[in-house]
């Protein structure tokens, strides 16, 4: 076997913060390559998920090769992996960074570098890929480059003298990019002789051709009319189609070692092809597998309801096809008492959780209830059993428990030096405990020690306004602590509603239990009666509010020529109850079961 | 296929579609007049159209005629005459047919309520929204608070004895106070009925676009309880949502609609809805709304702009939407007549109704809402509403 460097191809990914110009430079790179017409640049190409375009981030890695002409008169193969953004999704950045030699960590000149790149940047060199600082939009009035490059020097510990500065906007500065890239990152080492190794990187339901799966060949070859066998799972399959993404889906006649492109090979189930997984010959019985990756833990967890009871498999088939390409998700059955059968779902985060959601209601056309976010607990019994609980009503009676532990993370933050008091009282609000502070340039770096509820609650939306957007965020779990929690329960006319209970810390249960109650009051529409909302620990009620019956619900006015539209009026009514949930005689709209998230925005 | 033991009666509709200008609340087919009212086109164009009414008459006398708009009261008296007229040789009205005409405050004078009476108009029914002049700017209207006290003087004096006042309450900006004192007033002028709306912000109207700020739900309903006490200590039966009236003096137009009867409608946008004993069905039609077009296409030949035949879930839906409006229901009997359908089709929303609180049968097998079916009336129409 003969291991070598595959000298005309480079795999690379761009590490950069949202709205730093990753796609615009992407898009430029496409264009470079003459893969696409001008028609059909008309769109940033690579955030192909209407939701990705819609928020301008990337959720999912996809990948572009691109064929360059380099000064040296050879012509090599650049594949893009793309990266996500967005700090819930740091698994999905290790696993594209797992396909690559090489990284470009994209700043914008003027804002500067922020904790989130920091953090991804860290992750690339901890899996040995040579980091290319460039800075990007250095056509800007307010582009800072000195000032970035100090940055890049003393919180990265990058050295930045050959900073290369470029304007993806204008194209200012993407040859010597392209150049640098073809010097800097080191070609793929593998054998293209060997037996076949090639890691699923991501993989994709397509209703046409089955699961479509994003591979990095390390070794062999795979091509057409091949039997192939899914490692983990041993099922053998025959190989229809392999090619790249030009962005274009394009066919080859094989994919070689070192090479990034796709394989089609009518997989038909979803867990046919697990992300991570090793794709290998069928005749190679005894191929030790790729690493592969580590697998993450959810640390968010939230009920999913379908609003009618018969979407209820068509809830549970959606989320399937997810996780198959979103292996961080979790879901296992749940019952709710309020809200019927539906799902517990486990996420990296509250902006997975959002996607997550968004996807199944567009994607799926479902239309789901989802209940608040809550971290994982731990709980010591009485009878020293410790229970992992995803769920506040899962929590055992108040007479089984000994200690309940909650999740602690370690939050790094940068934020200019003017903000720094306001941040400051933010994470003492939010329980949090200072670690370190420092400069750095004109930016402080801080560490702090915070309940993980508390970051899920609005943390993230805080910090933007109490540093006017500047300040950046990242987090990592750190152990299980032991809190004073107590759990919160939600009484509609008397009837505690299980998908509103949260826990909360004993000395803000009151103040929780009050917001709460006068944010219910306002999302819940009026009725035909009168109804309570009272907040209780235990048995004890430590806050309500009332909300007044409707007086009446009557059309002023209907003669001869108004009927359609009346009965527009009605049918719009309708629909607009169908988007509730009976709870008892009550209707309850989605937003309430969302309501502990909001109480403090309310009172901000 | 419905079935029909008998054809329902029948009234006339008659839109004249033009105004001094539009008011901002306003969702009707109006149009703010620019020069001359082309009369005498238009009355030719209504006669030809209603010409082709004709074959769905089915030998029915026309119960009630009502002329609406628009401001109908804008219109030549000479010209509703020789259209009263027309309408005369093509139909046959009932010896004791109601006849209304629809007139607003600023736009009459005695001598023109003398020359609609003598035309065959027999009820007006005026526009006066509102006595308080901040009120009457806010809503756009033309006329001030004497205008509209003199209309009503007008009507009396010029003769008539039926007649109704419009008016609204939940105003941009009114109190307590205010509407109690619109309702004061109304029922010190003595007409024999009035319509007491809530205003409601219609799609497409100036108000829709630019939302006044209107009292709160609780205090507009507290408007509505008092001045409902005062109507009912004043002789008014509420036999409408909306509507009150002395004894005998109901609108029997409006209560055609109400109990599902048929109706022609001429001019241009109005709304028809006849049935077809034969043919066991029932059709819902629309005239052409822009009043040029419907002159032209009226004058050429046709000027049904689109119609469409009731299924048996709208024909429940629809009768009831109608009927249920009426604190004193209807005769079981009705729902059958009317939709040509068996009650079956009615049971299981009307069982549903009645396990709510929202609805009645009574011993004398009327259908009837219940005060709070009559309060929350949408949430129990929502019991007709077909299953998702």
């Amino acid at each position: 076997m003969t291991t070598r460097r595959l000298e005309q191809i480079r795999n690379f990914s761009i590490i950069a913060h949202i709205d730093h110009g990753k796609s615009t430079l992407a898009d430029r790179l496409i264009e470079r390559s003459g893969a696409l017409s001008q028609r059909e640049m008309a769109e940033q190409v690579l955030d192909s998920m209407d939701l990705e375009r819609e928020r301008g981030i990337t959720i999912k890695a996809q990948s572009v090769s691109l064929d360059y002409t380099a000064r040296d008169g050879r012509t090599y193969q650049l594949n893009f992996i793309d990266t996500p953004g967005h700090v819930d999704f740091s698994y999905e950045v290790s696993r594209s960074l797992y396909a690559c030699e090489g990284a470009l960590l994209l700043v914008d000149a003027s804002q500067g570098v922020e904790a989130q790149s920091v953090a991804n940047c860290y992750t690339a060199v901890e899996q040995g890929l040579e980091v290319l600082p460039v800075l990007n939009k250095i056509d800007l009035v307010s582009a800072d480059p000195d000032r970035v490059v100090q940055q890049i020097e003393e919180i990265i510990g990058l050295d930045a003298a050959d900073v290369l500065k470029i304007s993806a906007k204008t194209g200012q500065g993407l040859d010597e990019l392209l150049e640098s890239l073809v010097q800097h990152f080191p070609p793929p080492m593998g054998d293209p002789d060997g037996p076949l190794k090639a890691l699923i990187i991501d993989s994709w339901f397509n209703n046409y051709l089955g699961v479509v799966c994003l591979v990095r060949v390390f070794d062999g070859v795979v091509q057409p009319g091949e039997k192939i066998r899914v490692h983990s799972t041993g099922r053998e399959f025959t190989v229809d189609q392999v090619g790249i993404f030009t962005p274009k889906q394009t066919s080859w006649q094989s994919l070689t070692a070192g090479r990034v492109g796709y394989v089609i090979a009518g997989i038909k189930s979803l867990d046919g092809a697990p992300v991570g997984d090793t794709l290998t010959h069928a005749s190679q019985k005894t191929t030790v597998p790729l690493p592969g990756f580590k697998v993450v833990k959810p640390r968010v967890f939230a009920g999913v309801f379908p609003v009618s009871a018969e979407d209820y498999e068509d809830c549970r088939e959606a989320l399937a096809k997810l996780r198959l390409n979103d292996t961080a998700l979790r879901y296992e059955p749940e019952t709710s008492q309020a809200l019927g059968f539906g799902f517990r779902c486990g996420f990296l985060g509250m902006l997975h959780m959002e996607i997550v959601q968004e996807r199944l209601e567009r994607e799926y056309g479902l239309n789901l209830i989802t209940t608040a976010p809550t971290v994982v607990h731990e709980v010591l019994t009485t009878r020293a059993e410790v229970l992992e609980v995803h769920n506040p009503a899962d929590l055992p009676p108040l007479g089984e428990i000994k200690e309940i532990r909650e999740p602690i993370i370690q939050a790094s933050i940068l934020v200019p030096q003017e903000y720094l008091g306001n941040v400051i009282k933010l994470c003492e609000d939010k329980r949090g405990s200072q670690k370190s502070l420092q400069y750095v340039g004109n930016q402080i770096a801080l560490e702090y020690e915070m309940p993980m509820s508390e970051v899920v609650l609005d943390f993230f939306d805080r910090l933007k306004s109490a540093s006017r957007g500047f300040a950046s965020f990242d987090y990592e779990f750190r152990r299980f602590q032991v809190a004073s929690l107590v759990k919160l329960d939600i009484l509609v006319n008397g009837e505690p509603v299980d998908a509103l209970s949260t826990i909360v810390h004993r000395d803000l249960a009151q103040v929780r239990g009050r917001e709460l109650t006068e944010r219910l009051k306002s999302i819940i529409p009026r009725q035909m009666f009168e109804v309570a909302i009272q907040a209780a620990v235990g048995s004890r009620i430590i806050a309500r509010s009332t909300i007044k019956a409707l007086r009446k619900n009557v059309t002023a006015k209907c003669y001869g020529g108004d009927i359609t539209r009346k009965k527009k009026l009605l049918e719009k009514q309708k629909a607009g109850k169908r988007r509730m949930k009976q709870v008892g005689k009550i209707e309850i709209p989605q937003d309430a079961f969302l309501a502990v998230l909001q109480v403090d925005q309310a009172n901000k | 296929m419905f079935r029909f033991t008998a054809s329902p009666p029948l009234a006339l509709y008659v839109h004249l579609p033009w105004c001094v200008r539009k008011c901002p609340y306003c969702d009707f087919n109006s149009h703010a007049l620019r020069g001359e009212l082309p009369a005498t086109a238009y009355v030719d164009a209504l006669l030809a159209d209603v010409l082709r009414e004709i074959k769905h008459i089915h030998e029915r006398e026309i119960s009630s005629v009502f002329f609406g708009g628009g401001t109908p009261s804008l219109f030549p008296p000479a010209a509703l005459a020789r259209l009263l007229e027309g309408l005369q040789r093509y139909l046959r009205i009932a010896a004791d047919c109601e006849i209304t005409l629809e007139a607003n405050p600023g736009s009459v004078d005695q001598a023109r309520f003398e020359d609609f009476r003598s035309a065959g108009v027999n009820r007006l029914s005026i526009g006066v929204q509102s006595f308080q002049a901040d009120s009457l700017h806010r809503l756009g209207r033309i006329h001030g608070p004497q205008a509209a006290v003199a209309a009503v003087e007008t009507a009396h004096a010029a003769g008539f004895d039926n007649f109704n006042i419009d008016l609204m309450y939940g105003l941009p900006n009114q109190g307590r106070p205010a509407a109690v004192a619109d309702i004061t007033q109304a029922i010190a002028l003595a007409p024999p009925h009035i319509s007491h709306y809530q205003l409601t912000l219609e799609p497409n109207t100036a108000f829709a676009a630019r939302p006044p700020a209107l009292p709160e739900d609780d205090a507009i309903y507290a408007m509505q309880i008092d001045c409902q006490t005062r109507l009912a200590g004043a002789g008014y039966q509420h036999y409408e949502v909306s509507a009150y009236a002395l004894r005998d003096r109901r609108c029997r137009h409006n209560l055609n609609y109400w109990s599902f009867g048929d109706y022609l409608g001429i001019g241009a946008g109005a709304h028809g809805k006849v049935t077809d004993l034969d043919k066991g069905k029932i059709t819902r039609y629309e005239k052409l709304a822009r009043p040029m077009a419907y002159i032209r296409e009226a004058t050429a030949g046709e000027a049904v702009a689109k119609s469409h035949q009731l299924s048996a879930q709208d024909a429940v839906l629809e009768f009831m939407m109608n009927a249920l409006r009426l604190p004193e229901g209807v005769p079981r009997k009705l729902c059958t007549a009317r939709t040509g359908l068996p009650w079956v089709c009615f049971e299981a929303a009307v069982d549903d109704a009645r396990n709510r609180g929202w609805l009645d049968i009574t011993a004398d097998d009327r259908v009837r809402p219940t005060a709070l079916g009559m309060r929350f009336l949408n949430n129990l129409l929502g019991c007709f509403l077909p299953p998702d």
